[in-house]
């Protein structure tokens, strides 16, 4: 096995065992929540279990599972060596010391602050301290998947860059811009008080600051799955991608809307004047444009295969696509979920509608869906089609894949529903558990029973991903030579520059990311309000 | 050759730098038009605010809403408690020296509550290992009238806002024994019931959600592990009745008010035996 192949599993490995840590403790927490399990269990070892899951899922999971895919796609859409190995290899090391960190506070009990801080709450500095390690990490990434498109620019003058190549450059370059907000927060001012440097922390201003990161960083873990909805799924179907110029135009999209945004996560917050929240929510908006183009363009990449594979009539292609290959079955099952978690991210999104969903189990079920759904069934496709090319063998049966896929989606589905009409009804998130006694939440009792089952289907569906990988390493067949980026139907022969890099976007993020924060984060230095009171949970 | 292809790319991309940016710009500035000034001034209109109020409210420089008339409570405060955590306080509290709180503690405090923060008599608190808010906040409180005792009352009067601070640190620095494991096996499931889930059927909330170290609870929450057993019946009783009122809120008040007298000795129990 060569150097590149191990870095990119090393990355893997680590991502996925912190996922099935973290599905194991989510399945926990669902039955001490649920009439079954009522009361076992201390709302102290529940919001340990919260936070430990949310960070191996939102933190460890989606960044070294990134770290790892843009690496594989540096190597393999680029077709040279990797610039500055030695880096990632230090990357790595440094992000897995991080995670180490991290992770030892919290199952002391010394970090039960939940994934998403909460100042003026503190938890243990090394908690912060070792997340910020894996934000370094990351780092590195970008300026390396950076050098990387250079290098591959200076060799082919003119060429544009391969599509997968430019989806992870913009989401590298998205990250670089995303992670200063939360960066601010935590050197600035949440690491002091954990330090016991300051006795106080604006609150207002903390939560400014990670609504910053907030939203983008959801962007940053969807985009992988992207990348493989333009670039693998169209091949894996037997067909060609619609458009290439589509899959650049929604890459850059995400870029310029996912920043100036996050303000909707604040609607409720008072230290903001409605007027901006208005702008940023109107740039949310925009933010629906690049998930219906995809849509529309993979719909077509598909559609192209089907009719290829003899499909007739108005929606006789979607029957004749190859539902066989687990690729294709993700992405279709992608879509699905994609389409309810994004209705229900509209209403999110509407200020009055927000207003009624607010901190209700409504939130929950919308981004387990969208990221535990839409995005993680995407990663499980790509390490499906990326690991056998690293370990040199191949999948001794797709039946298993499949039937993983179709647990996940079930179980997810099966979850999260029940969930969204719960927080309809007012049943609120972040609790540790419910009193079943009183009449109004025993009513909750029987969904929240149904979607405890979906969440034991997810269990059984992590364990047999892992179950499939071991299966992999002890397989027999070797790999077979397939490509597996997809080409375009009209492959570009030349693009304009705004297409072919990031200096214009970068520009155009920059005014708007003016406009939109910058007067909100100024007020708290023009006119500081009253800073709360540090709070230690160690 | 090389060149021309690296300069194509550029005589492309005018058209794209121009419509990109107009497109963004257009949308954001559609967004403060429509945010800043045309809702604000409309809705305001019906709520009875002028524009330039509307306005200003929109960008956050006055508060409120612009939908809406604020309300304006001009109720005086009746403060149970005079201790304000304002960073000044929490400053001195995190300035304050064990060292120069110990020579006080030698004067005047060991008589009852002991050199180590063991006192001599059950009627008086251990303090050894308590939190330095927790003291601070009671003596203050001795010292303001808003908690009354015979002797603590003038003792605290005595004491200026510093040395308040140093004793406390002192007593907070002084080791709690280990826990009872004999008495931790004996402590009843109802009674541990109620510290770790509370009892929602009564509206009572944990004990541990603020009493346990970490927890969540308001800053000036004592720790209750090995405290002793008659100390922490007599205050319960104390709150329960309303004879002890210092408490923010009436937290305990409430809580204590609810709780039967055998729960207030069981609970009394856990605590002496080290529970957190």
């Amino acid at each position: 096995m060569r150097n590149a192949e191990r870095l990119c599993l090393a990355h893997f490995c680590v991502a996925f065992a912190a996922f099935l840590g973290a599905a194991m403790l989510g399945a926990w927490q669902m039955w001490v929540r649920s009439p079954l399990g009522a009361n076992i269990g201390t709302p102290g070892q529940y919001f340990m279990s919260v936070t430990a899951h949310g960070v191996a899922m939102a933190y460890v999971l989606s960044t070294f599972f990134i770290m790892g895919f843009g690496y594989f796609v540096a190597v393999t859409a680029l077709g040279r060596p990797l610039p500055g190995k030695v880096w990632a290899w230090a990357a790595f090391w440094m992000a897995v010391l991080g995670v180490v960190m991290a992770l030892v506070p919290i199952l002391l009990g010394q970090a039960s602050v939940l994934f998403t801080f909460y100042p003026p709450l503190t938890a243990s500095p090394w908690f912060y301290i070792g997340l910020v390690l894996v934000v370094a990490g990351s780092w590195v990434w970008c300026v390396l998947m950076l050098v990387a498109m250079r290098a591959w620019k200076r060799e082919n003058p003119g060429q544009p860059v391969p599509l997968a190549m430019f989806g992870t450059v913009a989401n590298a370059v998205m990250w670089l811009w995303t992670t200063v907000g939360v960066a601010v927060e935590l050197v600035f001012q949440v690491i002091p008080a954990s330090f016991g440097l300051v006795q106080t922390v604006d609150a207002g201003l903390a939560r400014t600051l990670f609504s910053w990161t907030l939203h983008a960083i959801v962007y940053f873990w969807l985009i992988p799955a992207y990348i493989a909805f333009y670039t693998m799924v169209p091949r894996a179907a037997g067909g060609r991608l619609y458009s290439d110029t589509m899959g650049r135009v929604t890459f850059i999209l995400f870029l310029i809307y996912s920043l100036p945004v996050g303000m909707h996560h604040l609607m409720m917050d008072p230290q903001h004047g409605n007027g901006w929240k208005f702008i940023q929510v109107l740039l949310t908006a925009f933010v629906t444009v690049p998930t219906l183009l995809t849509i529309f363009t993979i719909s077509a990449s598909l559609e192209i295969a089907g009719r290829l594979r003899g499909g007739r009539g108005l929606f006789g292609w979607i029957a004749a696509l190859p539902w066989e290959r687990p690729t294709v079955l993700a992405a279709g099952l992608a879509f699905v979920m994609l389409g309810f978690g994004g209705f229900g991210g509209l209403i999110n999104m509407g200020y009055g509608m927000n207003a009624m969903v607010h901190n209700t189990s409504w939130v929950t079920a919308h981004f387990h869906l969208i990221f535990g759904g839409s995005v993680v069934i995407m990663y499980f496709a790509i390490a499906y089609e990326v690991w056998p090319r690293l370990a040199g063998r191949e999948h001794p049966s797709p039946a298993p894949l499949r039937l993983q896929l179709w647990l996940w989606f079930l179980g997810m589905m099966v979850m999260t529903l029940p969930w969204h009409w719960l927080g309809l009804q007012g049943q609120w998130r972040r609790v540790a558990n419910f009193n079943y006694a009183d009449p109004i939440i025993a009513g909750w009792g029987p969904l929240v029973v149904v979607s405890l089952g979906g969440g034991l289907v997810l269990l059984a569906s992590a364990l047999l991903f892992v179950r499939n990988l071991a299966v992999l390493h002890r397989s027999p067949v070797p790999t077979l030579q397939r490509p597996l980026y997809a080409l375009a139907v009209h492959p570009p022969q030349r693009v304009p520059a705004a297409l072919n890099g990031f200096g214009l976007w970068n520009v155009l993020v920059l005014i708007l990311m003016l406009l939109a924060y910058g007067y909100p984060l100024a007020q708290f230095v023009i006119a500081p309000s009253p800073a709360a009171m540090v709070h230690r949970v160690n | 050759m090389a060149q021309s292809s690296d300069s194509e790319p550029h005589a492309l991309d005018r058209p794209w730098r121009i419509w990109a940016s107009a497109a963004v710009l257009t949308i954001v500035l559609s967004g403060v038009l429509l945010g800043v000034l045309i809702i604000p001034v409309v809705q305001g209109r019906s709520a009875g605010i002028d524009a330039y109020t509307a306005i200003c409210r929109a960008l956050g420089i006055l508060p409120g809403s612009p939908a809406r008339r604020q309300v304006l409570d001009r109720t005086p405060p009746t403060p149970v408690s005079q201790v304000v955590w304002t960073p000044d306080v929490l400053q001195i509290l995190a300035d304050a020296r064990p060292e120069r709180g110990r020579a006080k503690v030698q004067e005047v405090c060991f008589t009852c509550h002991g050199e180590q923060g063991v006192s001599v008599a059950p009627e008086f608190p251990h303090l050894a290992g308590q939190s330095g808010a927790a003291i601070y906040k009671q003596l203050h409180d001795y010292r303001t009238g808003s908690r009354t005792h015979q002797q603590m009352t003038e003792i605290a009067k005595a004491l200026d806002e510093a040395t308040l601070a140093d004793v406390a640190a002192y007593y907070a620095a002084q080791p709690k024994r280990n826990p009872n494991p004999a008495a931790l096996a004996e402590a009843p499931p109802a009674i541990v019931r109620l510290v770790e889930l509370g009892d929602p059927n009564r509206n009572i909330p944990p004990c541990a959600a603020c009493h346990r170290p970490g927890s969540g609870g308001p800053i000036e929450t004592p720790i209750l592990a090995e405290q002793g057993q008659e100390y922490i019946v007599r205050q319960l009783q104390m709150y329960a009745s309303g004879e002890r009122r210092n408490d923010v809120y009436g937290r305990m008040r409430t809580i204590a008010s609810r709780l039967t007298p055998a729960e207030i000795d069981g609970l009394a129990a856990y605590y002496r035996a080290g529970f957190r």
